[in-house]
């Protein structure tokens, strides 16, 4: 019995300096199996009270577990001791957050369908649906269908490139709103965007290809102020909440009564003479827009007595030149990388 | 149109100031270009010259004595040489303010100068436009008056634009009456009576034969006792204002009513017409006539002309001709106030290539009862200047009023959204000039008034009432929208490949639909604008290419567009989506290309998110792509396009110094995305064995993972192959492939024995198929 406590003090004061040594977890890991393993000294020593007389097994086996105890109370406050070290090493570690960041590899969407999808977010959100359609028209969607026949001088307005004797480049994209009432009875709700071509020379203000968003809503009940409404709703949606629309008489065989829509200039709102975004006037052009003009309606069947609506077409581009301050339209069909990074 | 302010402030009490003007007019439908602010100018008085001296210490100047109706006439010493006594004359005053200058008594020679003799520069005014030296007034001006009042010399002109509907308001009268009736104040207009009323003498009276349905109607008027000289000062300096420049008093006065009235006029000298018979016809092929601009035109039949029974005198509503042009020797005019067809003016003025301020006014097709009025008018000042007037002709169609207009006053707010009172709706429109009959079943019979053509339906009245009214007066409301089955599927299938490829790191594009190649079958514009851009594009691959060769860096492009073809008399139009990549020159070996694999996986993800399928990917070929590098992309037997290296000599062409390699796919094949639906994966664990299969470089990786399916069944989760090798360790034609085979049962753990056993079957099938070897 005495030869076993003196082997297992001894056990203890290995085990002490086993303890001591193991540097990391890992060390640790090794000094507990050497010790309580299947092969370790601990149940070495367990073994041997097999030997003893039957008298002296059960205090030596409690002195056995005593050890075990002891050793496996050290080996824990060690091993929370060591763990607390390596954090303390870990959290040492310190960078510089300011050094340039590894290129993501996200590519962008060009700032023309940026602001298409915006707008037709806004318009999907209160109903509409968004409809595209061919950009190769034939004039009788173009103009017949709008109230523009062949020899009304609004067709040289829309100075068009033909592709044969009645199909041409849709100078808008009015044929959409043509399109979609031939297909469809009333209720109508839809904003359609896309591309059209004009045989306009080419400048910081005017492309010959160029992208448009254009709205219609009919139905019983439709009025004016219903477009005022939702246009002021459209130019704050993509200028912010403080912006301001106004609505000018003009003409468009199309629509009756018709208006332009103009919107607060975003760069200088107003109070720069000088602005080269509106020319001083503190005012930004985005379309035309009014009610869709009866002889629209009734082409397509529909009765302008009982059925009104609205129509709106903005020129996309136009919108691009005020929204993100650019200097000069034709960047928009360039796509320089730098333009479409910045605008990403 | 050029509008002095001054001129509309005759006819209208305007309670406001330029800005304001231009804004009420904005907000009326005729924006404001520009505001020409006129210099600031006081202290010019009229005067009269009472005599004349040599300086006598300076031979090249003069000394004038000039009433100004003060006390004493001023003394002023001039350079000017076209000076004489009797002259009335402007006369800057000491203190007078110049636009140059500020007036001071001074000393010149010796003579005590009291103030300068001004010409029409010293006003602000078109030097070019007036007479050399002092500008000089009409006898019947008192001394004394304030010149810059006299002449309404201190007032801003606006620049007005005027929507091609209302050519009624290309004119004074017209602007006037509109921003009257906005305002709510009285117009005053000049009265519009004729004071023609003698006979002519026997055989001069003016005939008119009008041959031509675009002719509405010819009014034609002699005057007689006609003095060719410069027109008064006031008229002169109010065209000037307006830009119009002064000719002689005849060419003025023809000027000044067109822009007061809007209707153009022309006068012929009545010793150069024959007859005087007028006819109105269409021009004979190749007929010649030489314009008041000097330049002889040869005519087609689609011109309309006017003339005598020997020659045309004059194109119809655009230009006069010279050979009957108004000279220092007219003594007797006939008039002309006539109405033609706009789009007969507007298509002879573009087939001249040539356009008039007159020819401006009748394109838009002018009201047939300005021509009444634009007569009376000119009748008027000639007679003012000492015509005389005989009796008005008028030849077509009598002046006819339009129909009276049905306006149901409900149909005003079911319009506009603006409540509005019948007596409010019918005032605004009487203001216009519509007569309004009272309201009848809240029903307003309503007539346009005779130079309003544009007026044919009640929506055209409501536009009316709106614009009195205010646009801005109508409440903005948000409408709610009643349900409708309109599908935005298309639209969104664009949508969403544009995010997913930026997402994948491309970036979107935009660029010409117009090139200059044609593929063969290319749609050609008739009318181009350069040759640069004559084909519509068939193609995305072209305007890519294009665009990576013009970017230094590689680039990581995208655009989605239309594309278009020639199909027998069709134009076949479709969109197209490109995708894909600039590279360098890379140095693997010509049976390996990672960045094909790089495209092709892109491709195989943005199908699978678009779609919810996997794409197929099979070798082809593309006119575009490298024959040996091009897959054709399907889905379910679909044909959507082809993924590969760009044809090595096409980027030659372009220019591209390394490698690039694109995807193009038919957006309209892509089919709808398609739920997929979870198969949960077995408990059971999996195990997997890797072989080196040697077989001929034909051999095509798919075609050995399709036969591991085949030979495996639902043993079988997966089989890739994952590497290849061809080199001297394999023969020549033959390639070793690395392939990956997951081996996997539903209900129970598969045993090492049924692996072996499984993967015993794929060796004897790859033999046998593929003539393969294991490489160990």
């Amino acid at each position: 019995m005495s030869d076993l406590t003196e082997e297992l003090s001894r056990l203890q004061a290995r085990f002490d300096r086993a303890v001591e040594e193991a540097g990391d977890e890992a060390a640790l890991e090794n000094v507990r199996v050497a010790y309580l393993g299947r092969n370790g000294e601990v149940t070495k020593v367990r073994r041997t009270i097999g030997t003893l007389a039957p008298q002296e097994r059960p205090g030596a086996g409690k002195a056995i577990n005593d050890a075990v105890a002891a050793i496996e109370a050290r080996l824990e406050e060690r091993q929370s001791r060591l763990q607390s070290h390596a954090f303390e090493e870990e959290l040492a570690a310190s960078i510089d957050v300011t050094f340039p960041a590894t290129p993501s590899g996200l590519g962008s969407i060009h700032p023309v369908r940026r602001i298409v999808a915006q707008s037709c977010a806004y318009f999907t959100r209160h109903g509409f649906a968004v409809v595209v359609g061919p950009e190769a028209e034939p004039d009788y969607y173009n103009f017949d269908a709008l109230n523009i026949p062949s020899d009304h001088p609004a067709r040289e307005s829309f100075d068009s490139f033909w592709l044969t004797g009645t199909m041409l480049l849709r100078p808008h994209t009015s044929p959409m709103q043509v399109r979609t009432m031939q297909q469809h009875a009333p209720p109508i709700a839809i904003v359609a965007p896309g591309k059209c071509y004009r045989r306009d020379a080419v400048d910081a203000r005017h492309l010959f290809q160029f992208h448009q968003v254009e709205g219609l809503l009919v139905a019983e009940g439709i009025h004016f102020g219903h477009l005022k409404g939702m246009l002021t709703g459209l130019c704050r949606e993509l200028f912010g909440s403080n912006q301001s629309v106004r609505f000018r008489p003009s003409y468009f065989p199309f629509t009756e009564p018709s208006a332009e829509v103009d919107t607060t200039c975003p760069k200088c709102r107003g109070t720069a003479s000088t602005c080269n975004m509106c020319g001083g006037s503190g005012w930004i052009e985005l379309g035309g827009s009014g009610m869709v003009h009866p002889n629209v309606l009734r082409e397509v069947g529909y009765d302008p007595e009982r059925y009104s609506g609205w129509a709106f077409g903005f020129g996309v581009e136009r919108l691009g030149l005020a929204r993100y301050e650019v200097d000069d339209i034709r960047r928009f069909i360039t796509s320089e990388p730098d333009f479409l990074r910045q605008l990403s | 149109m050029l509008v002095p302010i001054s001129w509309l402030r005759e006819y209208v009490a305007l309670p406001d100031e330029t800005e304001a003007i231009a804004e009420r007019l904005a907000m009326l439908g005729f924006p404001v270009a520009a505001i020409e602010r006129r210099p600031r100018i006081s202290g010019v008085l009229t005067g009269r010259i009472a005599s004349v001296e040599k300086h006598p210490n300076a031979d090249r100047l003069l000394v004038a004595r000039v009433d100004v109706a003060r006390e004493n006439p001023l003394t002023i010493a001039t350079a000017a040489t076209n000076v004489a006594a009797g002259q009335t004359i402007a006369v800057a005053t000491i203190g007078a303010r110049l636009p140059q200058l500020t007036i001071e008594a001074r000393t010149m020679r010796g003579v005590a100068s009291q103030g300068m003799m001004i010409s029409a520069e010293e006003l602000a005014l078109s030097a070019e436009w007036f007479e050399d030296g002092i500008m000089q007034l009409d006898g019947t001006i008192e001394p004394g008056l304030d010149a810059v009042e006299l002449f309404g010399l201190e007032t801003d002109v606006i620049d007005v634009e005027i929507t091609a509907n209302r050519p009624d308001s290309m004119s004074i009268v017209g602007l006037a009456r509109e921003l009257a009736a906005s305002y709510g104040v009285a117009l005053t207009l000049p009265s519009f009576a004729n004071p023609g009323s003698a006979e002519e003498p026997p055989g001069e009276s003016p005939v008119v034969s009008i041959e031509s349905p675009d002719c509405y109607r010819f009014v034609a008027q002699r005057f007689a006792g006609i003095a060719v000289k410069p027109a008064p000062a006031w008229m002169r300096v109010r065209l000037a204002l307006a830009g119009q420049r002064p000719i002689n008093n005849l060419v003025d006065v023809s000027n000044y009513v067109m822009l007061e009235t809007g209707q153009p006029l022309h006068f012929y000298d009545a010793a150069m017409v024959a007859g005087p018979r007028f006819v109105v016809r269409n021009a004979r092929e190749g007929e010649k006539i030489v314009t008041l601009d000097g330049v002889e035109r040869t005519l087609g039949k689609q011109a309309l002309v006017i003339a005598d029974e020997e020659r045309a005198l004059g194109l119809a509503g655009l230009m006069g001709g010279a050979s009957s042009e108004v000279t220092a020797t007219t003594t007797a005019i006939v008039l002309e106030a006539a109405n033609f067809n706009g789009t007969r003016v507007r298509r002879m003025s573009a087939a001249l290539g040539l356009r008039s301020e007159a020819s401006s006014r009748h394109e838009k097709s002018l009201a047939p009862a300005l021509t009444d009025i634009g007569a009376a008018r000119a009748a008027q000042l000639l007679c003012e200047l000492g015509a005389t007037a005989y009796r008005p002709r008028t030849f077509g169609g009598e002046v006819v009023a339009s129909p009276a207009i049905a306006l149901r006053v409900a149909d005003v707010e079911r319009l506009l959204g603006l409540p509005i009172e019948a007596r409010r709706v019918a005032a605004h429109l009487a203001a216009l000039g519509c007569a309004v009959g009272p309201e009848k079943e809240g029903t307003l019979a309503v007539t346009p008034p005779l130079w309003r053509r544009d007026l044919t339906i009640p929506a055209d009245l409501i536009e009316e009432v709106a614009r009195v009214e205010g646009y801005e007066r109508i409440p903005a409301v948000v409408p709610s929208v009643p349900p409708h089955e309109i599908s935005s599927a298309a639209f969104e299938l664009e949508n969403s490949i544009a995010q997913t490829l930026a997402a994948l790191g491309y970036r979107e594009i935009v660029t010409h639909s117009l090139r200059a190649d044609d593929e063969g079958d290319a749609v050609e514009v008739r009318n181009p604008l350069s040759e640069e851009h004559r084909f519509l594009r068939s193609s995305l691959a072209p305007g890519t290419i294009e665009y990576l060769a013009g970017i230094a860096t590689p680039a990581r492009v995208f655009e989605i567009g239309q594309v278009f073809r020639r199909d027998g008399e069709q134009i076949d139009e479709r969109t197209a989506v490109a995708f894909g990549f600039s590279a360098g020159r890379g140095d693997e070996p010509p049976w390996r290309d990672s960045n094909f694999l790089r495209l092709k996986g892109d491709c195989e993800a943005l199908l699978r998110a678009v779609t919810g399928r996997e794409a197929d990917i099979l070798p082809g070929t593309h006119a575009a792509l490298h024959p040996g590098k091009t897959g054709i992309v399907r889905i379910d037997e679909i044909e959507l396009g082809a993924v590969g290296c760009v044809d090595p000599r096409l980027s030659k062409a372009f220019e591209l110094p390394g490698n690039a390699y694109l995807c193009l796919l038919n957006a309209n094949a892509i089919p709808a995305y398609r739920t997929p639906h979870y198969r949960a994966p077995s408990r059971f664990p999996s195990t997997y064995r890797d072989l080196a299969l040697v077989v001929a470089t034909t051999v095509a990786a798919r075609e050995v993972e399709h036969a591991v399916s085949e030979v495996l069944g639902a043993l079988c989760t997966g089989v890739a192959v994952f590497d290849e090798y061809r080199g001297p360790q394999v023969e020549r034609e033959r390639k070793s492939l690395a392939v990956r085979i997951t081996l996997q049962r539903f209900d129970a753990t598969i045993t090492d024995e049924e692996a072996d056993a499984a993967i015993e079957r794929v060796l004897d099938a790859m033999r046998e198929r593929f003539g393969a070897t294991i490489r160990a």
